[in-house]
């Protein structure tokens, strides 16, 4: 089966007051295989939400190619077989939840009360499915989006920061949804910069960057790579001085000093010449990466070396920064 | 055709939610009412002065309400990205479009029809009016201001694919008064020798592309009957077709527009 979501070169470009142009989707390749969550991660402006609106055909692009489950991005006859959850999406107010449903039902040519009935219910709303919207909190309107988005039984999903702006307890009803989604082999693509509901749903991330995609791959391969941290007292600068090299994260503190060293690496080998110097081990503590250290690294200081042909202005601040 | 439908009807509820329309709507409705009693004419010339008082009442309550109600009709489904959801169903452009004026056109046939009958109420109570050649034009006339206004919201619609809704309120609201209180002079500065012919042919551009809302404005003969117009129901039905043939056009530009544009 092909994929379900297939961009290449995708670019989009908006023309600024001035007559120049700036780029927010930059060559932006991506691949969702059928049935896996996707991760789109990026920082706030980083282009998430442009790409989901070419995706969906609600805005074009400069230039490149998008698809989704095998047809050219903009065909509507391949809505009938996704949803969108808009970011901090909004529905007629005077709607009631059941009202809402109904109005998107008929959207689709259906008029199937009982089902609308049944998704609020799905997602917890069903003794509220009669209260107009304007009297939801923020996470219900939330639960009323999801329950829309499945009203078509759909293939593809596209939640564009589905627990954005929502308190701990929103977020986790959520992320619970999402997750039964999989089971029912639904694609889902998600974007979103709160890294920790990611980390626990997608199976498989892009990180995109200005515009830029920085690195894309299933999530325990990016996560490859953890650090051991090891702690000892008695330790003296010299020691520290000698552990200290390109891989090694080491400081030193009234001699208690704290070694950070990358997994590959036996820390039996650095325990022994801890001690062999006369130092005391404190403990030894293994830290699997977390997405975070993944994406910090991934977003910072690499707007050239990702080939962004890009205004003066960005090149001047990088100078800046390698001079200091 | 059921998601056309279902969005005219979606539009058509929030429209009479809007409480700046029932306000104007309500202030109209006022005029009506106290209407007869901000008179004090000749018994012979009240019923004449009072028809073309009232008449005059809704027509520009109406025209206001019609403004109001399609430059937002757009704009406000992009900022507040209720649009987004809708194109992401199987809904076309042109559909949500032609659905969106189809609401406000009932929203404003509604209101229109709420004022008339409170102009027959008005006639039939306070002036004990009888007569039903009169009530019938209290009616008919009406009518033809609704047929008006369509064509005025099919202008505003229009121009709120491409303006925001400030700018397409003085635009719309000017094709209104070119298009009726000034209509005859720039047919009148078109045929005049003696002018500019730059000016002449801009004239006549402007009197040839701008619908003629006059046409609408039947109340004239209803408040002198004498000069009737030979068959009124062909003339309706004719004035009917040209607005539709305008909105037509309107509504075909408007999609044109709307289907290239980012939203
Ligand atoms: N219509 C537009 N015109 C100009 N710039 C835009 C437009 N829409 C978005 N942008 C810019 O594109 C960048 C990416 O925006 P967006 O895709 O919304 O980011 P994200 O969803 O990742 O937060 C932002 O810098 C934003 O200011
Ligand atoms: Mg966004």
């Amino acid at each position: 089966m092909g994929l379900a979501i297939e961009t290449r070169n995708l670019v989009k470009k908006y023309k600024t007051r001035k007559g120049s142009s700036i780029t927010v989707v930059d060559n932006v390749d991506l691949q969702v295989e059928p049935g896996e969550i996707f991760g789109f991660l990026g920082p706030n402006g980083a282009g998430k939400t442009t790409t989901i609106k070419i995706l969906l055909g609600i805005i074009y692009q400069t230039s490149g190619d998008a698809f989704i489950l095998g047809k050219e991005a903009g065909d509507i006859a391949v809505h009938r077989e996704l949803s969108y959850l808009p970011e901090k999406p909004y529905y007629y107010e005077h709607m009631t939840g059941l009202e809402v449903m109904q109005f998107y039902a008929s959207l689709f040519g259906m008029k199937d009360i009982a089902k609308c009935k049944s998704l609020l219910e799905r997602v917890n709303l069903g003794n509220d499915m009669n209260r107009p919207i304007s009297q939801y909190s923020k996470g219900m309107q939330q639960r009323v989006g999801l329950a829309q988005s499945l009203l078509n039984d759909p293939k593809l999903l596209f939640l564009d920061e589905p627990t954005g702006g929502l308190d701990p307890i929103a977020h986790i009803e959520i992320r619970d949804l999402i997750l039964q989604f999989r089971e029912e082999g639904k694609t889902v693509f998600i974007s979103s910069h709160e890294l920790s509901d990611v980390e626990r749903i997608c199976d498989r991330v892009a990180i995109i960057n200005k515009g830029a995609v920085v690195a894309q791959g299933r999530l325990e391969e990016l996560l490859v790579g953890g650090r051991i941290e090891v702690t000892a007292n008695n330790c003296t600068t010299e020691l520290a001085d000698s552990l200290r090299d390109s891989h090694n994260l080491v400081s030193i503190n009234h001699g208690r000093m704290i070694v950070d060293i990358p997994d590959s690496k036996n820390p039996n080998d650095l325990v022994g010449a801890i001690a062999k110097a006369g130092g005391e081990i404190v403990s030894v503590i293994p830290r699997r990466k977390r997405l975070e250290d993944f994406f910090l690294e991934a977003v910072s200081g690499d707007n050239i070396a990702k080939g962004r042909h890009q205004p003066s202005m960005l090149e001047a601040t990088e100078t800046e920064e390698t001079d200091s | 055709m059921t998601a056309i439908w279902s969005i005219a009807r979606t539009t058509l509820n929030e429209a009479i939610r809007r409480r700046v329309l029932l306000v104007i709507l309500l202030i109209g409705i006022l005029f009506l009412v106290i209407a007869p009693g901000l008179e004090a004419l000749s018994p012979r010339q009240e019923i004449t002065v009072l028809k073309s008082l009232t008449l005059g009442v809704i027509q520009l309550t109406s025209a206001v309400i019609a403004i109001v109600l399609t430059v937002y009709l757009i704009p406000n489904e992009i900022e507040r990205r209720t649009i987004y959801t809708i194109l992401s169903k199987p809904v076309l452009r042109w559909q949500f479009l032609v659905g969106k004026y189809l609401g406000a056109v009932l929203a404003l046939g509604l209101m229109m029809a709420l004022m008339t009958g409170a102009l027959l109420l008005v006639f039939m109570i306070m002036q004990d009016t009888r007569d039903l050649a009169t009530l019938g034009e209290m009616v008919r006339v009406p009518f033809m201001f609704f047929v008006q206004m369509s064509l005025l919201a099919a202008v505003a619609v229009f121009f709120s694919t491409f303006v925001s809704p400030i700018v397409n309120f003085f635009l719309a609201g000017g094709v209104y008064l070119v298009g009726t209180v000034f209509n005859s002079l720039f047919q009148v500065l078109s045929e005049n020798k003696d002018i500019n012919p730059l000016v002449k042919s801009a004239a006549g551009l402007v009197h040839a592309v701008i619908p003629n809302f006059q046409y609408f404005n039947v109340q004239n003969t209803a408040i002198n009957p004498g000069q009737g117009i030979q068959s009124e129901s062909l003339y309706y039905l004719q004035m009917t077709g040209y607005a539709l043939f305008y909105i037509a056009a309107l509504l075909a530009g408007a999609i044109l527009i709307f289907d290239r544009r980012e939203v």
